[in-house]
């Protein structure tokens, strides 16, 4: 008969670099073994509890919560919470140790012992030698619920070592219980868990010596081996122990904050209230009656489910941001909501658009609701403060984001682990075209100049599959809030992010989903940021008050959708990649739907699942949408029959395969994690079973199990796709109508979007706008508006030189009223913005007389004076830019007041740079150049070399051969793409798209990564208006440039 | 005054391409961590398109079969130095010139070596021996002269009326300003050394600094510059890291030529010969070959030792490839000396503990004499090791167990077993254990092993244990005292 056995003191891998198994693994694992239960003490952290909690329900395992604590002192305790208020007072006490100490590590001293620990049971892990005056104090602080831990591993004498035990215990009056310092679920985990001892220390494992452990027997062993290791008493008394704790994570409940509540209201009374104020708001002129049924319907769910507090928070940040003139807007299921729209968390009108969506939280599926609101970037910080000084530190915290290992990392780690030399190690790691997740290359990794046969390859190759996916360390997620209404602590322990004043709690979002708790998502986005500014700008400009609202308000306006359809979107939110720009004209959106699809569309999900191409084709030719039945048609409808949505694939699994709403979320999370870890036949089973058993042919069934594996965690859900496609409207009808605040905008939300400033002053200046270079005695610290009648007084250095290429302006009128852009000081690499500010401030007064006058009155350092110089923005004061640098240098800062009369000495004769070198000097300090195209500097000889430019090639029809060459702006390798990249080539007259095909990459690879200035070869591949040059053979003309330094933005 | 610069354009790559006669794309490292750039790179890499300045990265992704070595100061230095204990030969005003040159006062030698032509090519050929590139470059200034030859003009300038002319066309860049100065000046059109001269000196001085002035100054003739002399060092070592580690005697000898060629040049600039001779050999990843050569007669002959050092490495069995071999005159005599006697009287002197190994190595050989160390290691055999007599005292070693034995086999002897008890000279009993050990995967010697200890019938304490893996059965692994 095998004893009953309960493992008491056993670490996952969120003891970081200690532990060698997944939470889930040591579950399973102790579920096989037939243990009475299983205890998960990480150190000083619960980080892998609610994984481990999540499994141990699937199997019917007993769990226990516990953590192993190591004091400054050497005393080493194993803490399990017998109940709730054990699990608080525990977590409290690994806040209070974290909190202590800096990101990653904790200090805790014996008094912490002081604070209330009721509920907590200890074991006493002895040391080599142990030590009596420890289990006396322990005996003393956890009278009649310590034990000491007696872990007989094989050492070198368990014997004695038990026999020291007991006499520790006589002494102490602890009792002995058995306990297994467990580190891994197997024992074939062991070099891996040695190769972890090494890179926590930092060395090699052959020098890590006694560090390590002498054999593999911290794992979860046998009862059959313990049965021969332990006395039967000390196993007996681990089921013991366990049987005291009762306390189970399914047993926290989430309290909200009550602060938002006025007296004499409840939260659902409150809510009803300010949704009822809100649809006066939205409606002056009274709601439709359909969105009051909405938002009584919504109310009557909320209430129902208890998500008041949840929409109250969020209304409250909100609310906060709108205060402050801080731009934000909700997306995600519940924030497309009516109640949403009211609360002003939202601009999806309900009255416009409820009929497109499936909204909202539905009843049955037991899912919080989902609400992130995207604030300005520049700006989220002030919402967070906001969010701490509310609630305080100790109420409000960041998720954690739980940072894994990737095979890159792993790579490194485990190399440098195993002694290979740091240039092997750094080239494995960089190039691991010889790894595809699973498998090793040979010929790759002979490539890389590691012979794959050897010993030390195959142990790394074995060690590092294990180690992808460990968790690594705890980051901070990126905005969302958990917030509590008593001390957060006791809920979940608290630590210290990398970011002062920042703190996060030790579970990720898919935790707080798993055990139904809320976070509210604060995150940033660039592209309000850009909005708000352009609006400002504008209104400054023109006088006006436009607000967002009121461009939606104005209703679906045709010229807008014209530019959209031209793909003419440089800047426009979402839409201005190169993939979504050659969709564009394709798609040819007409309305507000069709951009969410449009946003939803050119996504790695919709691609792998090839439903691009049937989406255009049904679009084209009606004819060919077809439903194989009316639930299907209720499903695919809005998207012409091809699912687009990632909510519409889980649709689809429930009507045609027959999930339930909660296995098909399910479906969802498996999916996003399916790819590191298999496991998705369960769900090919059912899929296709329940398909052909409600009779759908097993074609069909086999076409959306495949699609739902395209989407995988790469689909995009249309409640966010709806939010996005309100900034893709906004945007763009801001680039159409006020082109230059636009420009400007967006040049001083940098970095933002997938452009350099170069290509977006080019492209604006391609649309009529007038941009002005950043000169002392005019440009603000941001870029700003000028009358177009403004300041002709001012040397415009290179105005006689532009060649505005094609304009496309919307009407002579606009042309008139169009403000002109000038760049502002930020634009100029390297100048402090203090610097910039005295400038503004002392211009005030009076204009500046000389570059001397400018450095005194703005006591400039020489570096700001230098920079100032290199950006050509002393034109005005002192000619080219030679005698600006002469003069940068030989100003004085004040320091020197003394001989404050300013040093007359003669200017040496400097001849002035040359057209090329000014350009240079222009893209060196500003990135971009107001001067002629570089190119065209070049154009005759590119003529010589029989290269068109990309007008001309816009011009050629489909199949002709053609060459032409530019600055690479961008290369792109997609995922989705099958090793094709595709290269962006710029000139003076627009972009060249070029298309490299795979064959051609290997061959020219040193052409396509290293030039700067591309020739291409190749033919016309032609669209309608989409037009590509497809590569045939590729030149590097770099040297052509000289020294021009036009950095290419690689994205991949 | 006639001053001889020697500039080593590519020393960073010379200090480790030297050693081999073909070596394959190397780039030499600005600096180890993840942002290195190219600091320089051999004509192979060149050609594959690596370029000094380029991201590594970007350089490993063109040539795969890159070799790249960090950049190593020390060791450019410390050729600097050979070179000039050498070229004391020449001249006895020899300057060492950083950090990649060396400067030389030849006008009081140009007759004793037949005129400048014949000395410059007498130079250039040693330092080709050596396996240095170099470029040499002659003006009245020591300053100008290293210019030129930075600049890589091997020039002869002998008088100081032609010296500004040419002087004036050298790019900015060979001043070896900071960066900063240099940008400034490119800022304002300066791109050359006379353009420079042509700014007013004051407003130059004002804005750049007067040591930009100076440096000018100097290298004109305007101002004196004085040279620290060099004092060749007292003994020679020197080291040349191998690009890629080589296994073959062969090989190895036309690195340690290019070594031997410094050492004579030294023995001779010092009028030293050489009695004791160490060429150490460093491996991978064990610990290095030492060879000590002992010469009955000091020599400085350059074939004689060669000759002394390929029938040693013929004789020396290489555990593994060579990274790197250093040698070092460890006894030098002037050579008109007397030649030591081989061994010292015997029984002159009580002889201390050290004394005494070093009189047992030298008549017994270094192998048969070593002290002993314990290695942190949970495999037995791995868990001592031989080292230097007496290197270890005082330092704390690694404790081990209790339970391990006195004597330990050299190698684990198989146990007969009987009735599936383990007997050596009689049925054993076991007193304790299992002690489980399991480690050294990482280096393929893997044990699995449960140890006890156990009791013969004639009462010895055996140390044995059962393999756990492959095959199983006993075996007996030590005796406790």
């Amino acid at each position: 008969m095998l004893p009953e056995y309960a493992e008491l003191h056993c670490l996952s891998n969120f003891t970081f670099l200690r532990g060698a198994s997944h939470p889930e693994e040591l579950v399973e694992r102790a579920h096989a073994l037939g243990y009475h239960a299983l205890a998960i003490t990480d150190e000083c952290s619960v980080a892998g509890a609610v994984r481990a909690h999540v499994a141990a329900k699937q199997y019917g395992l007993k769990l226990i919560v516990g953590s192993e604590l190591r004091f400054e002192d050497g005393l080493r305790l194993a803490l399990l919470a017998a109940d709730r208020e054990g699990y608080g007072n525990l977590c409290t006490l690994i806040t209070r140790g974290r909190m202590r100490a800096a990101k990653g590590s904790y200090r805790l001293e014996r008094r912490d012992l002081g604070q209330n620990l009721d509920g907590c049971l200890a074991l006493l892990v002895p040391g080599d030698s142990p030590d009596p005056g420890q289990a006396r104090f322990v005996a003393a602080r956890f009278p009649g619920r310590a034990w000491i831990a007696a872990e007989l591993t094989c050492g070198p004498d368990d014997h004695a070592r038990l026999a020291v035990l007991r006499r520790l215990g006589d002494t102490s009056g602890l009792p002995l219980a058995a306990a297994g310092d467990v580190h891994m679920h197997v024992r074939a985990r062991r070099p891996l868990q040695d190769a972890l001892t090494a890179i926590r220390l930092g060395i090699p494992v052959r020098e890590a010596g006694h560090a390590l452990h002498p054999n593999a027997e911290r794992h979860l062993r046998l009862r059959l081996r313990l049965a021969g290791i332990y006395p039967a008493g000390l196993l007996a008394e681990t089921v013991r122990i366990a049987e005291r704790c009762r306390f189970s994570l399914e047993g926290l409940r989430y309290e909200y904050p009550d602060e938002l509540i006025p007296a004499g209201h409840t939260s659902a009374s409150h809510l009803r209230n300010l949704a009822g104020r809100g649809l006066a708001w939205r409606f002056p002129h009274g709601a439709p009656e359909h969105v009051r049924s909405l938002v009584e319907h919504e109310l009557a769910l909320i209430s129902e489910l208890g998500y008041e507090h949840f929409f109250l928070t969020v209304h409250d940040i909100v609310e906060f941001a709108r205060s402050q003139g801080i731009l934000c807007q909700g997306r995600g299921s519940a924030a497309n909501s009516a109640v949403c729209y009211c609360l002003g968390i939202t601009e999806v009108d309900p009255s416009r658009m409820s009929m497109l969506f499936e909204r909202f939280i539905s009843r049955e599926r037991n899912e919080p609701p989902d609400i992130d609101v995207d604030f300005e970037h520049q700006r989220r910080e002030e919402v967070i403060q906001y969010v701490y000084r509310k609630y305080g530190r100790d109420r409000a915290a960041l998720a954690a984001t739980v940072i894994t290992y990737r095979p890159r990392s792993a790579v490194r780690d485990v190399g440098k682990a195993l002694g290979l030399e740091p240039s092997q190690v750094d080239r494995l790691a960089k190039s691991l075209s010889w790894w595809d997740g699973r498998q090793v290359l040979p010929e790759r990794l002979r490539e890389a100049g590691v012979d794959p046969g050897s010993a030390v390859i195959r142990r790394l190759v074995r060690i590092v599959n294990d180690l992808i996916g460990f968790p690594r360390h705890l980051s901070q997620h990126v905005g969302g809030f958990v917030i509590s209404c008593g001390p957060l602590a006791r809920l979940v322990p608290v630590e210290n992010a990398a970011m002062e004043a920042r703190s996060v709690i030790q579970w990720d979002k898919d935790d707080l989903e798993a055990l139904g708790l809320l976070k509210v998502d604060v995150l940033g986005l660039g592209m309000l940021s850009a909005i708000r500014r352009a609006l400002a700008l504008v209104n400054h400009h023109r006088g006006t008050a436009l607000t967002m609202q009121q461009i939606l308000d104005r209703g679906d306006d045709p010229a807008v959708y014209g530019m959209i359809r031209r793909a003419d979107t440089m800047g426009v939110f979402q839409i201005e990649s190169r993939a979504q720009m050659s969709m564009l004209p394709r798609l040819a959106p007409a309305n507000f739907y069709d951009l969410v699809i449009e946003v939803a569309i050119v996504r790695p999900g919709p691609i792998q699942g090839g439903m691009v191409h049937p989406y255009l084709e049904r679009r084209r030719n009606p004819q060919l949408i077809e439903y194989p039945n009316e639930a299907i048609r209720g499903v695919l409808e809005r998207t012409l029959g091809v699912p687009i949505f990632q909510e519409q694939v889980m649709q689809l699994a429930v009507v045609a395969a027959g999930f339930t709403p909660g296995e098909a979320d399910q479906l969802r999370r498996s999916m996003a994690a399916w790819r590191r870890k298999g496991g998705l036949e369960h769900f090919y089973n059912r899929i296709i079973v329940g398909m052909l058993g409600r009779g759908y042919p097993r074609e069909f069934a086999e076409r959306i199990y495949r699609q739902i594996l395209g989407f995988g965690d790469y689909g995009f859900p249309e409640s966010h796709s709806a939010s996005f496609a309100l900034l893709v409207y906004v945007s763009a009808w801001i680039k159409h109508y006020e082109p230059a605040a636009f420009l400007a905008a967006m040049l001083n939300s940098q970095p933002l979007g997938f452009y350099a400033p170069s290509q977006l002053v080019q492209d604006a200046r391609r649309h009529g706008v007038d941009v002005r270079p950043a000169d002392v005695r005019a440009s603000e610290w941001e870029c700003t508006l000028e009358r177009r009648d403004d300041a002709p007084s001012l040397v415009t250095r290179h105005s006689s030189l532009v060649t505005p290429g094609e304009t496309r302006v919307t009407s002579h009128e606009s042309r008139l009223s169009a403000p002109a852009v000038r760049l502002g000081l930020l634009m100029i690499k390297g100048l402090s913005q203090a610097g910039a500010e005295r400038i503004i401030a002392a211009r005030a007064s009076a204009p500046f007389a000389d570059v001397e006058d400018l450095a005194r009155r703005a006591a400039l350092e020489r570096r700001d004076l230098r920079c100032l110089a290199a950006a050509g923005a002393l034109a005005a004061l002192a000619g080219h830019r030679r005698t600006a640098h002469w003069l940068a240098i030989g100003a004085e800062a004040p320091p020197h007041l003394l001989n404050a009369a300013p040093i007359h000495e003669a200017l040496p004769e400097l001849s002035a740079p040359t057209e090329g070198e000014d350009l240079v000097a222009d893209y060196a300090s500003l990135g971009l150049t107001l001067a002629r195209h570089p190119l065209a500097l070049l154009r005759d000889r590119l003529r010589r070399m029989r290269l068109a430019t990309a007008a001309e090639l816009r011009e050629l029809p489909h199949g002709d051969p053609a060459r032409a060459a530019g600055i690479v702006t961008c290369r792109q390798r997609p995922s989705t793409a099958k090793g094709v990249v595709f290269v962006t080539l710029e000139d003076e007259t627009g972009y060249v798209n070029v298309v490299v095909w795979r064959h051609l990459v290997e061959r020219q690879r040193r052409e396509l990564l290293g030039a700067r200035l591309l020739g291409v070869e190749g033919e016309i591949q032609r669209d309608g208006e989409v037009v590509h040059l497809v590569a045939r053979r590729l030149t590097d003309h770099t040297r052509l440039l000289g020294r021009l330094a036009a950095k290419s933005r690689d994205f991949h | 005054m006639l001053w001889l610069a020697v500039h080593f354009p590519s020393l960073a790559l010379d200090v480790f391409a030297r050693g081999t006669r073909a070596p394959g794309p190397l780039a030499i490292a600005s600096s180890t961590g993840h942002n290195a750039t190219v600091f320089a790179c051999n004509r192979l890499a060149h050609g594959r398109g690596v370029r000094p300045g380029m991201p590594l990265a970007a350089a490993c992704a063109l040539a795969s079969d890159l070799k790249v070595l960090a950049r190593d100061a020390a060791q450019e230095h410390a050729a600097a130095v050979r070179v000039a204990a050498w070229a004391i030969r020449f001249t006895p005003t020899v300057s060492i010139a950083p950090p990649d040159g060396i400067l030389l006062e030849v006008a009081g030698s140009l007759r004793l070596f037949g005129g400048l032509a014949r000395l410059r090519a007498l130079i250039e050929r040693g330092l080709a021996e050596f396996g240095y590139g170099t470029v040499l470059a002659c003006a009245p200034t020591p300053l100008a002269a290293q210019l030129f030859a930075r600049a890589g003009l091997a020039v002869r300038i002998q008088h100081r009326d032609a010296l500004r002319h040419a002087l004036e066309k050298l790019p900015l860049e060979v001043l070896g300003q900071p960066p900063g100065i240099t940008a400034a000046l490119r800022d304002i059109g300066v791109g050359t050394i006379g353009e420079c001269l042509r700014l007013p000196r004051d407003g130059v001085a004002r804005r750049l600094g007067q040591s930009l002035i100076d440096r000018l100054d100097r290298a004109l003739g305007d101002l004196p510059d004085p040279r620290p002399g060099f004092a060749p060092p007292a003994q020679f070592a020197a080291t040349l890291p191998l690009p890629a580690p080589v296994h073959e005697a062969q090989a190895l000898l036309f690195a340690a030529r290019r070594l031997l060629a410094e050492l004579c040049g030294f023995l001779a600039a010092t009028g030293n010969g050489v009695q004791r001779l160490g060429l150490a050999l460093a491996h991978e990843d064990r610990a290095g070959t030492h060879l000590a050569l002992n010469f009955v007669a000091a020599s400085r002959d350059p074939e004689h030792l060669a000759s002394v050092v390929r029938e040693r490495l013929a004789r020396t069995d290489l555990p593994c490839p060579v990274t790197a071999i250093t040698l070092a005159s460890e006894l030098l005599v002037p050579v008109a000396a007397h030649n030591l006697s081989f061994l010292p009287d015997a029984g002159s002197h009580l002889e201390s503990a050290a004394r005494l190994v070093e009189r047992l190595r030298a008549r017994l050989g270094d192998a048969a004499v070593a002290g002993l160390a314990t290695v942190p290691d949970y495999r037995p055999e791995y868990a001592w090791q031989v080292c230097e007599p007496g290197r270890n005292s005082g330092e704390a070693l690694p404790r081990q167990p209790d339970s391990r034995p006195l004597w330990l086999l050299a190698s684990p002897r198989p146990l007969r077993e009987d009735a599936d008890v383990p007997c050596y000279q009689g049925p054993l009993t076991l007193l304790a254990g299992p002690e489980r050990i399991e480690s050294g995967w990482w280096d393929g010697n893997d044990v699995a092993r449960d140890y006890f200890i156990a009791r013969n019938p004639d009462e010895a304490l055996l140390w044995i244990y059962r393999e756990r893996s492959t095959g199983g059965g006993w075996y007996l692994h030590g005796f406790f005292g």
